[in-house]
């Protein structure tokens, strides 16, 4: 590459990641800004954090949230795979149009299927609770584990299923013995994205959840209409980092994972 | 029932409107060594198929040991197999793969231990007992597939072109080690292969497949020797088709007319006159010389070309009509010859092989 052409694309680059991570970094920065008005620097503080663990209101919507992230991933997760391996295995009538409803979530708007299950539960007279989110989380996170999950089993030779009922596995210890270990990078990455996917969606919460029982975005629109507290930016940087370090290890793990056996 | 080890009695597979093998039955002894050869999609991969039970047959019987097989599944028939792409577990050691079957059979963790090894020693990999298979060389872990499939000491194994994707070298080895591992076990081997000098090395009888459908069952030799149709001696060894009419015949030889030339032919089907018919002689059976000989019935060639291929020397020679003839000899016997020149070529009629035309199958 010519000299030229390497500083443009180093500059872009640098330019491209900047207009990502900025904002971001602005948040983490001014959670330890000792002012009430986020705009200006007036020095250090840890208050806000201390706060933020004070504040039963936010500490509720964090389990909420979390209560409600891990039964959608373990539900979805469960019938994601469950689906995947359905589509990839066996030829059935309509397998390409039951393959397609399955993708419907992915690209519909949240806001659509938010009225819909909000119609649905009036209309069969169902209260609004914390419960009555995770049906509408499911649907969407189970789409994800299915795309996910599909992609990671066509890289997996069939020959190698039909090796361990050739040596005496039944169909039961094929799938524990082979077929589980070799797609469970996809399971992990499904049930990951899952979780993050229920952890911080909006729309569909903000419009099926019951009175009292917020979520932790839904809390935190609430917050934010009543203008910007740092201590948001201090519940959003302790998000961040969460993430990050699930994804971290994680990511990690699987790349050890993968050394080891060579991926499929 | 036969005492035999496999029996395939009428099999037809059909899959979507083709059949893969049509109306298929074979009797395989125990402790034989028996290829399936043929051209791809002939069938011989899911006559396996069936037998290892991953594919269920439209119509017909199969019995593994005087045992009726049709509705067991896979993991309960006595047989094992080596696929072609090795098939390892790439989450499990070596020593996990080869123990495998035995885990599933719930044999004795020491039993294991010790087959597991005895297994291993018998493909030369003791050594590579705790690598991961992708640590491996084609070979290696083609040697790995094998020792999984017989430490289970199956009654059956089955090989599906295990070598195909090794090297020349690698492949004329392992031919030979698992031939005379077959002999050493005693096993019964039905394999696979679409190459013909593999099944011809290793096998004790043929199966020759094409269509879906046995054409001819014999030893390596009888194969070569006798085709029983126009397809084996084409497909095995090098040959020379021609095709023509039956002119006369007498009860020992008949006369067929060629492209405006006369061949002498073996009268051993009853052939009537006018009789469309195929004629194969082998290039090695064909005797060329520079000079015409009245003693012999010959026919007048005119050399095209020769190939020198090490032992032989190939010369590709042509008819007045333009059909080509291929024949080997010695070196110096072409030495005075160059393109153009005239040949006379001759063989011995019981060398020669004539197919009638009614059973004639698509090549």
């Amino acid at each position: 590459m010519r000299e030229g052409t390497k500083k443009t694309l180093f500059v872009f680059t640098i330019l491209v990641f900047a207009f990502f991570y900025i904002p971001i970094l602005v948040l983490m920065v001014f959670s330890f800004n000792d002012s009430k008005i986020g705009t200006v620097w007036t020095g250090f503080t840890f208050d806000w954090y201390i706060r933020l663990f004070s504040n039963s209101q936010i500490i509720d919507a964090a389990f909420n949230s979390l209560f409600i992230a891990i039964v959608t991933t373990v539900i979805s997760t469960v019938l994601g795979t469950l689906a995947a391996l359905t589509l990839h295995r066996y030829g059935f009538p309509g397998k390409r149009t039951v393959g397609f409803v399955f993708y419907i979530p992915v690209v519909i708007p949240d806001i659509v299927l938010a009225v819909a299950l909000l119609v649905l539960y009036s209309f069969l007279n169902v209260k609004l609770g914390l419960a009555t989110v995770i049906p509408g989380h499911v649907v969407f996170a189970t789409s994800f584990v299915i795309l996910v999950l599909l992609a990671r089993l066509a890289g997996l030779d069939k020959a190698l299923e039909e090796a361990a009922k050739d040596l005496g596995a039944n169909e039961w210890h094929t799938f524990w013995k082979v077929t589980f270990p070799l797609i469970y990078p996809g399971i992990l990455a499904g049930a990951l994205l899952a979780f993050t996917i229920s952890l911080d969606e909006f729309v569909v919460a903000f419009f099926t959840t019951g009175p009292g029982s917020n979520t932790l975005p839904v809390l935190v629109y609430s917050m934010v209409r009543r203008g910007v507290s740092p201590e948001i930016n201090a519940l959003s940087t302790i998000l961040i980092l969460a993430v990050v370090l699930v994804i971290v290890i994680v990511g990690w793990r699987m790349n050890r994972m993968n050394k080891q056996q060579g991926g499929i | 029932m036969a005492e035999g080890m496999v029996r395939l009695e009428n099999i037809s597979k059909k899959f979507a409107n083709t059949y893969a093998v049509k109306e298929l039955n074979l009797d395989i002894k125990t402790g034989e060594f028996l290829t399936l050869l043929g051209p791809s999609g002939c069938g011989k991969t899911s006559t396996l198929r069936v037998i290892a039970g991953f594919e269920k047959p439209t119509s017909g019987n199969i019995w593994i040991d005087g045992k009726k097989v049709d509705k067991i599944e896979p993991y309960n028939r006595e047989v094992n197999t080596v696929f072609q792409s090795y098939s390892l577990f790439p989450h499990m050691t070596v020593a996990d793969n080869v123990a495998f079957g035995l885990k599933m059979k719930k044999v004795s963790k020491q039993d294991i231990k010790n087959k597991v090894k005895e297994a291993l020693n018998l493909v030369q990999l003791e050594n590579f007992a705790a690598r991961k298979p992708k640590n491996l060389s084609g070979g290696q872990q083609q040697r790995i597939a094998i020792a999984r499939a017989i430490v289970n000491n199956p009654k059956v194994l089955l090989l599906d072109e295990p070598l195909g994707a090794l090297d020349l070298k690698l492949r004329k080895q392992m031919q030979l080690e698992l031939k005379q591992l077959q002999q050493e076990l005693g096993m019964t081997f039905i394999y696979v292969t679409h190459d013909q000098e593999e099944a011809l090395t290793m096998s004790d009888r043929i199966v020759i497949m094409n269509q879906g459908k046995i054409e001819q069952t014999g030893l390596p030799d009888e194969i070569y020797e006798k085709p029983a149709t126009k397809f084996v001696a084409d497909f095995i060894g090098e040959t020379n088709l021609f095709e023509g009419k039956v002119m006369q015949t007498n009860d020992t030889y008949a006369t067929m007319e060629c492209a405006g030339q006369y061949i002498i032919i073996p009268n051993n089907q009853n052939f009537l006159e006018n009789e469309s018919v195929y004629m194969s002689i082998r290039p090695e059976k064909i005797k060329v010389s520079a000079h015409a000989n009245d003693k012999v019935k010959q026919l007048k060639v005119i050399m095209k070309d020769e190939i020198y291929i090490g032992s032989v020397t190939k010369i590709i020679a042509a008819f007045p009509d333009g059909q080509e003839v291929v024949a080997h000899g010695s070196r110096d016997i072409f030495k005075r010859c160059s393109q153009g020149s005239q040949l006379y070529l001759s063989w011995e009629p019981a060398d020669s092989i004539v197919f009638k035309m009614k059973e004639k199958l698509e090549v």
